[in-house]
Formats: structure tokens, C-alpha cells, sequence
């Protein structure tokens, strides 16, 4: 069970800021985002331009094994504009 | 004067209220150092021929707060004689005109400060996760900074 932190327009899509995701704990970053995709069909538009922030590390979408825990914190990050 | 030994520090706050030149300039300010730099970032009117009502900041609090300690460090690598550094930016409406961030840097001599700054603003740009919405009299745009390597850069 992890926490999945949306933001921006990431949160605009999904209607929400946070959820409880229960998910393998080895799992690619891509297999990652498609478990949240199913859950939030209208996050797929922005799936070419988002990463994800795994334990406030970037994890890009593609072939990357992440191992989680219980309790890990997992961030939808768009295009980020601070500054 | 002062008791305290003067060891560099890094001054990081993310916050909704407005920023203060005067303040985070004198968070930096030591007496062996001849030398504070600063950088303002401030909201503009316009963008595309729209007019911008205002800006609105949001961010993944702890983690940038991370990645600005980070930079802070990298800084401290890059430019040894650097002293200490401030980094406020703000979150929630920001006004026209009115500062999103502003980065002091103080060391011994010019040089060093002066490229820090732009390291830090740079890099920020790059890897902070901070979001900024433009608000338009009629729609809203979510901006993409060109530094962010995961963003769509040919639209």
C-alpha cells in the first residue's frame, strides 16, 4: 500500500491530491503508472510528459524496477515550472 | 561582535506570504563577506499576447525543500568561499509584479556570489518541484520551464 501524491495538472485530471494504492511491491515504473492509469483513465493524455517521484527520488516512465514499501509516498510530477 | 562562529548556512522557506527583499538579503549578510548577490523573480503581465491576471504556485512541499538543499550543496561544491544562501519562494497567488522567489548568496569576493545565484535560479528551473499556473482573463495555462527535461519541448 503506497500513497500516490497528484499535482498540478496531474491533480486536475485524476480529481483528487491523494490516494492509497495497493500494488506489487517490485514493479516497473511504467507497470506503476498503468495500475494508476486504470484507477484515473483521464491521467493517460499526460503520459508523455510526467515522471514520478519515488521516496522524493525521480523515477522516469519506462523499464526502471522500483521496490516499494508500505507506506512509500509515489508523486505524479508534470512538467515542473518553479522559479 | 557576534558570538556565534558565522558557519555557513542555507536558508530554505516555501511559503504563501509576500516575499521580502530586505529580509532574505539580510539572512546572508556576514562580516566576512564583501559580497551578496541576488536574484528576484517576479510575475509578468503578459505571455503570448494574453494578459495575466496573476500566477498561482503549488508545490511537493518536502521534497522541494530536498532538491533546494541539494542545490545549496552543489553550490557550496562549485564555489567553495560562498558563505550562505537563501531561497524563498512563494506558493499560492502571486500578484503582478510581485517576487516568487528570490535566492541571496554572500562570499568574500563578487565573482563567486554572482555565479552561485545563477547556478541556484538555473538549476531550480530545472529540478524543484514546484508547479506555477498562469491565470488568463478568460483560461489558465500549467507553464513548463524549458530547463525540465521531462516536459514536451516541442510545442
Amino acid at each position: 500500500q503506497v500513497s500516490v501524491l497528484y499535482f498540478a495538472k496531474s491533480a486536475e485530471l485524476a480529481g483528487l491530491r491523494c490516494e492509497s494504492l495497493s500494488v506489487p511491491r517490485h514493479i516497473t515504473s511504467l507497470q506503476l503508472w498503468e495500475e494508476i492509469v486504470k484507477a484515473h483513465p483521464r491521467l493517460a493524455v499526460i503520459r508523455d510528459q510526467v515522471v514520478f517521484a519515488v521516496r522524493q527520488e525521480y523515477v522516469p516512465l519506462g523499464n526502471q524496477l522500483v521496490v516499494l514499501q508500505s507506506g512509500d509516498e509515489v508523486a505524479i510530477i508534470p512538467p515542473i515550472s518553479g522559479g | 561582535m557576534d558570538e556565534s562562529e558565522d558557519v555557513p548556512k542555507d536558508f530554505i522557506k516555501l511559503k504563501s506570504e509576500k516575499l521580502s527583499v530586505d529580509e532574505v538579503s539580510e539572512l546572508v549578510v556576514s562580516p566576512y563577506c564583501g559580497a551578496v548577490s541576488l536574484f528576484i523573480g517576479t510575475t509578468r503581465n503578459n505571455f503570448e499576447g494574453k494578459k495575466v491576471i496573476h500566477l498561482e504556485y503549488e508545490a511537493y512541499t518536502s521534497m522541494a525543500e530536498t532538491e533546494i538543499k541539494k542545490i545549496c550543496r552543489d553550490a557550496r561544491q562549485k564555489w567553495p568561499s560562498v558563505k550562505h544562501i537563501a531561497v524563498h519562494h512563494r506558493l499560492g497567488v502571486v500578484p503582478i509584479t510581485e517576487a516568487s522567489v528570490i535566492i541571496a548568496v554572500s562570499s568574500p569576493h563578487r565573482a563567486e556570489s554572482l555565479e552561485a545565484v545563477t547556478y541556484c535560479i538555473n538549476t531550480l528551473k530545472a529540478s524543484v518541484p514546484i508547479w506555477k499556473k498562469e491565470i488568463y482573463e478568460d483560461e489558465y495555462s500549467w507553464k513548463e520551464n524549458k530547463e525540465c527535461f521531462w516536459a514536451n519541448s516541442e510545442k
